[in-house]
């Protein structure tokens, strides 16, 4: 089991990692600047922390303050893809690969090459200098260098973000079932929600150097603990209100545009709250149709801006307060472009919408 | 910026913007040119047509500062890679007390004129230098040797190499370090395999460099070491000394063709170099 519980001070900033993983696949998501790539950089024993402890997936302590234990990188065991990948532009790619393995019998070191050559797919590549490889190609001699010694810890700081989407997803895919097929504990720093979706078994969500919530990918997403990881995992709608009554695992929660039910079973929350939900959890209600479910909230709203992004449109709906008083509530929704062709959104702007409640989810307006 | 990195800029392959000012910058230009080349072309042109150039180049006095020069300044070559490159790395790598008043201690032979150079080190290792002194009393003596000339072209000279392969080394990502060693590199192993070969041609551009500039030293060779043929005669002196003894101006001029022959071979291989740097 892999563990961090470490501080840093690095300038004025505060970084306090603190999580465990297991062979498993762990997405650290958060906004540029967190602290994320400071967090891989301490776990490969390229910055040292002030006080706490690494341990390795074996249970090996890499870093220890009260014992006075710290590792040096290289006996660490570790594969650490960096951002820019820092390919050795003087060696080809066989040669970079055999770097991590120079102390293998010359033999082995070379199977093991056309091994990894061969996994990649980077047959017919091994003599070409980096610079003559493509993006994703680079990219995966990256990889075979960082498994190449058989290590216990893959870290992987935002390998993807330099390659063009179809790419990006291929090699998404490649990397989770080579984790599989290795089985060993893969850290992977990403700020693209997507990313962190595909690869995820389990997410960490870093914000200003700490660690906000931790937890499986499903129970991250849909279960946010505070309204700062619901804005990170794109719930772009945050609406407060009050819980009013509570039965058998739903919550009947009152704002002033709508009252609706959520459903909350695991972690109960009661008071004031925020009512949480994302973009694409917003549905438009067709003409002359009620809502699917009579336990979906239906709400008037008038569209007010939109915005087309490909295949998709991003609808603003203002919705008025239930009072004679008060601010209107402005829903941001997605709508895919053949739902929105269907339904004729184009034509008019006053639209009904249902929030359903499998899809809502509750965090206190107390937690940070 | 590295010499490497220089030639990278200038090498661009975007067009060049042509603005029509060729009329008014190219006489003088050409003008300057002119004044560079003619005292060259008139050296190589008098030790062509003198008739005795092969004579003059095989005097005791050529062939004495020649086979001094030769190996003075390649002595002073392998000290400044050899104790030059740690010092270069440090700089390039690390934050220590003191760091400023290293870095402008390099700077100040490269500023300063050579007979300072000498006259310092003859304050500091001559006999009754500050150092010099203890060295006397135990039967060490350096000024006016050979040793004397080395030290002067190690003086003026290192401060080339050193500055250069600072820059080399600070060209290189440390991030390339730092895979390294999670791919399991020492660290002695990180530096001869990684930052090594991509520090090279800075490093090997501050070797052509400095050899060149102790190839070329006077000032402080002749004030610390003095001018005796075949001891502490270098090429550049001989040139004096030649002058001096009232000889014709024959050998002065064959050993100007030889030091112009160097000097030119040597900025060739800086610009093949550069071009090779670039080129990684």
């Amino acid at each position: 089991m892999f563990r961090i519980d470490i501080e840093k001070r690095v300038g004025r900033f505060d970084l306090q990692p603190r999580f465990e993983a297991a062979n498993e696949f762990v997405v650290l998501f958060g906004p540029s600047g967190c602290g994320k790539s400071l967090t891989l950089q301490a776990v490969a024993g390229l910055l040292t922390p002030d006080r706490g402890r690494i341990d390795l997936p074996g249970g090996r302590p890499a870093f220890d303050a009260a014992a006075r234990v710290n590792l040096p990188p290289q006996e660490r065991n570790i594969g650490y893809v960096v951002q820019e990948l820092a390919l050795f532009p003087h060696l080809s790619a066989r040669e970079n690969i055999e770097f991590a393995i120079h102390r293998w019998p010359a033999a082995e070191r070379r199977a093991r090459a056309n091994h990894l050559v061969s996994l990649l797919g980077l047959d017919g590549l091994e003599d070409r200098r980096p610079r003559q490889l493509s993006g994703g190609q680079q990219q995966r001699v990256a990889l075979a260098r960082a498994i190449a010694a058989e290590p216990s810890l893959l870290l992987l700081d935002e390998p993807f973000s330099a390659l063009d989407t179809p790419l990006r997803t291929l090699l998404r895919r490649e990397l989770a079932s080579l984790r599989r097929r290795l089985d060993l504990t893969a850290l992977l720093v990403t700020h693209d929600l997507g990313e962190a979706y595909a690869l995820g078994d389990r997410i960490v969500v870093f914000d200003d150097g700490r660690v906000l919530q931790h937890g499986a990918r499903e129970s991250v997403f849909r279960r946010p603990v505070s309204r700062r990881v619901a804005e990170l995992v794109e719930m772009h709608n945050i609406v407060p209100g009050e819980v009013v009554a509570y039965a058998e695992g739903v919550a009947v929660v009152r704002t002033p545009w709508f009252t609706t039910r959520v459903r909350d079973p695991e972690a109960p929350v009661r008071g004031q709250v925020y009512v949480c939900i994302r973009p694409e959890h917003i549905i438009v209600v067709r003409e002359g149709r009620e809502a699917r479910e009579t336990g979906d909230t239906v709400i008037e709203t008038e569209i007010i801006e939109e915005v087309a992004s490909g295949n998709t449109y991003r609808l603003y709906m203002r919705a008025m307060p239930d009072a004679e008083v008060g601010e209107p509530y402005v829903f941001e929704v997605d709508v895919p472009a053949h739902p929105y062709d269907v339904l004729g959104i184009a034509s008019r702007r006053d639209w009904r919408i249902t929030l359903s409640s499998e899809h809502l989810a509750l965090v206190p307006r107390s937690a940070v | 910026m590295s010499v490497a990195d220089q030639a990278a800029t200038g090498t661009g392959e975007q067009p060049a913007l042509r603005l029509g000012l060729g009329w008014l910058f190219g006489p003088p230009a050409l003008l300057f040119v002119a004044f560079l080349a003619v005292p060259i072309a008139a050296l190589v042109w008098r030790a062509g047509s003198s008739g005795e150039l092969s004579n003059n180049l095989t005097s005791s006095l050529v062939l004495d500062s020649l086979r001094l020069s030769a190996l003075t300044s390649t002595i002073v070559l392998a000290v400044a890679v050899l104790a030059g490159t740690p010092l270069a790395y440090l700089l390039a790598r690390r934050d220590f007390r003191g760091k400023m008043a290293v870095d402008l201690l390099l700077d100040l032979p490269i500023v300063l004129p050579p007979t300072v150079a000498g006259v310092a080190l003859l304050v500091a290792l001559g006999r009754r230098g500050l150092v010099g002194q203890e060295l006397d009393s135990s039967g060490i003596d350096i000024a006016f040797t050979t040793t004397a000339v080395v030290l002067a072209q190690l003086f003026v000279s290192a401060p080339f190499y050193i500055r250069t392969a600072k820059a080399g080394f600070e060209s290189v990502e440390p991030v390339y370090e730092g895979v390294a060693s999670t791919l399991g590199a020492s660290p002695l192993r990180t530096f001869f395999r990684v930052t090594l070969p991509l520090a090279w041609p800075s490093l090997l551009a501050g070797a052509i460099l400095c050899w060149a500039r102790a190839l070329s030293e006077l000032g402080a060779t002749l004030i610390f070491a003095g001018n005796f043929q075949g001891r502490t005669q270098t090429m550049p002196l001989a040139i004096i000394g030649a002058f001096e003894a009232g000889k014709s101006i024959e050998v002065p001029i064959a050993l100007s063709v030889i030091l112009v022959a160097a000097a030119a071979v040597l900025l060739l291989l800086l610009r093949l170099v550069a071009r090779g740097g670039a080129r990684v």
